[in-house]
């Protein structure tokens, strides 16, 4: 599968003379891609029931020898963690390209897209570590150059602040796994390289944690466990982002065009959460224990700030890119609860979010695109002159508040259930209540507040903006009607019939749960 | 451990031995002898018969054609080339070239070759991308005078170039100090001239006169330190003065002795603080000259200090052996966190170009750091000389692709400064839209410098890390797995020059990446805006570069290999 969107991105490359065939092409790939996984899902391809995949099994499993000398493999397969992240991503690269159709871009934006997205399927399905580094940095050169090249007025910064903040975090990243690869025991593993003796695999790895993970005996001692977590989650934290690490977020959110955005939301920032889960958690459940508290303060503080900033925001894009980090902090939270249900909210807010972010920055794309302006203030009574816009804009934004029978909604409410049974269960303080409650409300009021001064207030007599220069407010496009719909409908259907996602995941966490933390908690090896 | 095999000069098997070298001695006669064909005649004494003898008189149209030398050393030196590589193909055997009496001169096994492939491919790309270069002010006979001489200078220019070759391969086999030195002067005299060739800008001058200075002084030093080892030991020949180190390395003559022929290579790898004269020397030189000072040039002083450090006052050799190793270890740490920072702040892109070289010196010195470090610690002691080769492995090869993307990105700086000047940042601009091809190649040369995947540059630091790593941790990952709990306090203290590096490889984005800004999405200079100067040449050779900087990302287990065998025949004893 990845074969096919590199080969569909080196076609579209080829062709990229011309504008128009190029474009269709890029939907034409990355429609075949989508209907390739859906038919995963629906097993036409492949006979693969994504129910009852035990912990670190996978599907699809395919495996071919990279550098043998250093262990490194090419090894891909998918499993319930990893298949929605790869269905979103099939299913957003055609919903970005039909909402971007009518924008002005060059010949390579669309390749760009398509390139950008086999580096985000690499990564997901990666089953090796050298691999898994490379796709995740190869996510990085699209996006800067998405940015760089069709961004707002500051992109040069901020594709630069962008691209080097993940970057530093990453090679830290990197180095921690060089360590663990270095810390693993010689020729213990399968694949092991015939001049290291290490390997990279994953699932070995995993396999060999586990296997160590007993009780009280920690996966490569205490110490070292604790220093390759925080090493790794730094890496993943600041691609989440959470709070100290998002300052890059709504820089690269503001300056990106609108499918540059709507990518970066839906999936890039999830690479993060499924990061964390594949590595981290898997390989070192002892020092998520230790840092379970960080890690929920972490959760917190995004959710709690990403909130407080994105009342005091001006700029429509900026306030849903806080509105991001905010979410991304409902994902720690949910991790940080250690109980199976947090998990699994985890996991769908990860897969809700991707489909809910995308639709709000598509709304602030053809906000843009029909108002040139960014600014909240900007337009009023926009129910009156774009009746289209208004509704999908209202629509987006009910959604990311968590409306029940949408599916931002679902994912909410998990965690707020596990954060009460981790509360009652484990005893924490009931002041961690706190955090998410008032993040309810001030998420519907900075969703409603903007709301009510771009849709509602005005009317008849408000004016156009300053910068349409006179010209008469159009509606959006037939295109973006159109992926608005597809987005607005999927948030429906994975609002109202949650399980076709969420059985899946929950399998996945129960399975991981007991693969991981009952181990420990049992004790005695 | 295969045998070695002796050969005497002009023996059986020196010419195959000794290949390469000879070819390039043999391009180096033509390149003296060709231009100067002609239609000269000679009287034999006594009578009025004129012979031809086809020497001096006028010229012939095809010896005077001032591309000849060109093409001429660039034959030769990708002959030289072709044929390291191809020895390479059916094992590399190991020859040396002794004196009469049994004394080991030359040494010809892996890793000399893999060290010549580096030379010769540096030079042979410098030499082909040089012909768009020095201007050529017609062919034929009708031409006046400064004419002819500025024709006269590519001879001058290309014999320099052989040179240079010849006396960097000769660093590459030395086994005697004495020997390499005489390789390392000619070398550098050699580039001395060639930085202070580029008449065309007035720095050229300038910096070549600086390069000379303080590298003469380097060489002074060096050589300073060369007599007291002599006087130490009563030889220079490695193996002697390694035995004689494992005797009594501790005396404070030989440690002095080898910091001083130590501050001559630290000079040439442009290690801080020996570096202040490279970034001149950089900027001064015409492009192509400084990418062979950038890659061809530092590998050589990177030869040296292997030498030095890993064979002679090798750590296994003696209890305090390692009195140079942190010592090292902080000067890779000044060097890499120095060059870093100094290339922030330039706006020159070649004197940004030379402080990357300055940071990868940096890395290059963390990782012999590491292979002194591998066992001198027995808590730590690993594999022996299993780590010590993975990590010259990385050093071998990151010399080697280093070729690929550093002279690349100095080509792509050389084709603008024959479209005037090269020496701001915003030359650079609008380059994406003067010529995409450029602008694309320069993209991925400056982020393998960075170090992003999958490119080559990201293999070899990579590598280098993994190394570092490896050595760091050492047997660590067994006796976790027997129950022990270790820390970062237990791992060997290189560890945090693997920190270093990676963090360094983050600050280092930033100013790559503004090379990147300045060429897609700035405009171009006033009054540049029109095509670049065309040139084929350069452009195959760019074209060269990035091939192989995409190539070895993703394949890179051949070279991989070749480096490993040249890594194991450093130290045989390491097999």
């Amino acid at each position: 599968m990845i074969l096919l969107a590199f080969v569909s991105n080196a076609n579209a490359r080829m062709r990229a003379r011309l504008v128009g065939p190029v474009r269709m092409a890029c939907l034409v790939f990355s429609l075949l891609m989508l209907v390739l996984t859906t038919g995963m899902f629906f097993r036409y391809f492949g006979d693969v029931t994504w129910m009852d995949i035990g912990f670190n099994e996978y599907e699809f499993e395919h495996k071919y020898t990279w550098v043998e000398s250093l262990g490194i493999n090419w090894a891909v397969g998918l499993d319930a963690l990893s298949f929605p992240m790869v269905w979103l991503t099939t299913f957003l690269l055609p919903v970005t390209i039909i909402a971007t159709w009518n924008e002005k871009h060059g010949a390579t934006y669309f390749p760009l897209l398509l390139m950008m997205g086999g580096a985000l399927i690499g990564v997901f399905v990666s089953l090796d570590l050298f691999m898994f580094y490379v796709f995740w940095e190869l996510t990085l050169i699209p996006m800067f150059f998405l940015i760089l090249k069709w961004g707002g007025k500051d992109r040069k910064y901020a594709s630069q602040k962008f691209f080097i903040y993940t970057f530093t975090a990453s090679v830290v990243m990197l180095l921690g796994l060089i360590t663990l690869y270095f810390l693993q025991d010689p020729y213990s593993l399968a694949s092991s390289g015939t001049m290291t003796g290490r390997s990279f695999s994953i699932p070995e790895l995993i396999d060999n944690a586990r296997a160590n993970n007993i009780g009280d005996n920690w996966y490569l001692g205490a110490q070292m466990q604790k220093i390759l977590f925080v090493m790794l989650m730094i890496g993943f934290l600041v691609k989440l982002p959470a709070v100290p690490f998002h300052t890059w977020l709504p820089d690269a959110h503001v300056q990106a065009p609108t499918g540059g955005s709507m990518l970066l939301a839906g999936v890039m920032l999830k690479m993060g959460a499924y990061g964390m889960f594949r590595l981290p958690i898997s390989l070192f459940p002892h020092a998520l224990y230790h840092f379970q508290l960080a890690l929920m303060i972490i959760g917190m503080v995004s959710l709690v700030w990403g909130a407080i900033v994105c009342l005091g925001q001006t700029n429509l894009k900026k306030m849903v890119a806080y509105s991001s980090v905010s979410h991304m902090g409902v994902i720690l939270i949910g991790i940080a609860t250690m109980q199976p249900m947090g998990w699994a909210a985890a996991l769908f807010m990860m897969f809700a979010h991707g489909i809910i972010s995308p639709m709000l920055f598509a709304v602030c794309g053809a906000f843009k695109h029909h108002y040139h302006s960014m600014e909240i203030g900007a337009m009023r009574g926009m129910a009156k002159h774009s009746p289209w816009l208004a509704t999908s804009m209202m629509f987006a934004w009910m959604a990311s508040l968590g409306l029940p029978l949408l599916a931002g909604f679902v994912a909410e409410i998990m965690m707020l259930i596990a954060l009460w049974k981790m509360i009652s269960l484990d005893g924490w303080s009931i002041w961690w209540m706190v955090g998410p409650a008032l993040v309810l409300a001030l998420t519907a009021a900075y969703y409603l507040w903007s709301m009510q001064r771009t849709i509602f207030e005005g009317g008849e007599d408000t004016q156009p903006p300053a910068s349409m220069k006179g010209h008469a407010i159009p509606d959006i496009s037939n295109s973006e009607k159109f992926a608005m719909l597809i987005l607005a409908l999927f948030t429906i259907i994975f609002g109202v019939l949650p399980w076709i996602a969420l059985d899946m995941m929950d399998d996945w966490t129960i399975q991981a749960f007991e693969g991981l933390i009952i181990p420990l908690l049992k004790g005695g090896a | 451990m295969s045998t070695v095999q002796n050969v005497e000069p002009f023996g059986d098997g020196f010419i195959a031995a000794l290949c390469p070298e000879l070819i390039i001695f043999a391009g180096l006669l033509a390149l003296i002898i060709i231009p100067n064909i002609g239609k000269g005649t000679f009287r034999i004494p006594g009578t009025q018969t004129r012979v031809m003898w086809l020497f001096g008189g006028e010229r012939f149209k095809i010896t005077s054609n001032p591309k000849m030398p060109a093409w001429i050393a660039t034959i030769t030196l990708g002959a030289a080339f072709v044929q390291t590589v191809l020895s390479f193909q059916d094992g590399v055997d190991r020859t040396a070239i002794v004196t009469e009496n049994g004394t080991q001169l030359l040494l010809v096994n892996g890793f000399s070759r893999v060290f010549e492939m580096i030379f010769f491919g540096a030079l042979t790309l410098a030499a082909f991308a040089s012909m768009n270069r020095l201007e050529v002010k017609g062919i034929g006979p009708r031409l006046s005078t400064d004419d002819l001489y500025n024709n006269r200078r590519q001879a001058d220019f290309y014999i320099l170039m052989l040179t240079c070759g010849l006396g960097m391969s000769v660093v590459a086999l030395a086994q005697d100090l004495f020997v390499l030195f005489i390789g390392l002067e000619l070398a550098s005299f050699s580039t001395y001239v060639l930085v202070a060739f580029y008449k065309e800008s007035k720095v050229g001058t300038e910096a070549g006169m600086k390069y000379f200075i303080v590298g003469s002084v380097a060489s002074g030093v060096g050589l300073y330190g060369l007599s007291m080892l002599y006087l130490w030991a009563g030889s220079l020949q490695f193996d002697v003065l390694a035995a004689q180190f494992v005797i009594n390395g501790t005396d404070p003559l030989p440690l002095i002795g080898i910091g001083f022929v130590l501050v001559g290579f630290g000079f040439k790898v442009s290690a801080a603080p020996f570096h202040f004269a490279a970034p001149d020397a950089y900027a001064g030189a015409s492009s192509p000259v400084a990418g062979i000072l950038a890659t061809a040039s530092k590998a050589m002083g990177i030869i040296g200090l292997i030498r030095m450090l890993l064979i002679v006052a090798s750590p296994e050799a003696s209890e305090d052996g390692t009195v140079w190793l942190t010592l090292l270890g902080i000067i890779s740490l000044v060097t890499m966190t120095w060059g870093n920072i100094a290339a922030l702040g330039s706006t020159n892109p070649k004197r940004m170009l030379a402080y990357s070289s300055v940071a990868h010196a940096g890395y290059m010195l963390a990782a012999i750091t590491a292979i002194g470090a591998w066992n001198w610690d027995d808590s730590l002691a690993g594999e022996p000389g299993e780590a010590a080769v993975a990590v010259l492995t990385a050093v071998i090869f990151h010399l080697v692709v280093l070729v690929a993307f550093k002279l690349g990105a100095f080509l792509v700086l050389s084709v603008l400064e024959s479209d005037g000047d090269a020496s701001r940042l915003s030359s650079l601009g609008g380059l994406a839209k003067r010529e995409p091809f450029l602008a694309v190649a320069m993209f991925v040369f400056m982020i393998s410098l960075a170090g992003v995947p999958p490119l080559a540059g990201f293999v070899s630091k990579l590598l280098v890390i993994m190394g570092i790593v490896k050595v760091a941790i050492g047997q660590m990952g067994a006796e976790i797995m027997a129950g022990g709990d270790y820390g970062l306090a237990d791992v060997h203290w290189v560890w945090w020059l693997a920190l270093a590096m990676v963090i360094n490889s983050a600050i280092s984005v930033f100013y790559y990446l503004r090379v990147v800004v300045v060429m897609f999405f700035e405009e171009p200079e006033e009054g540049r805006t029109g095509p670049l100067p065309s040139g084929w040449q350069v452009r195959f050779a760019i074209l060269a570069c990035l091939m192989v900087t995409l190539f070895m990302g993703v394949a890179s287990d051949q070279l991989l290999e070749i480096c490993e065998v040249a890594a194991k025949s450093l130290n045989y004893s390491w097999n």
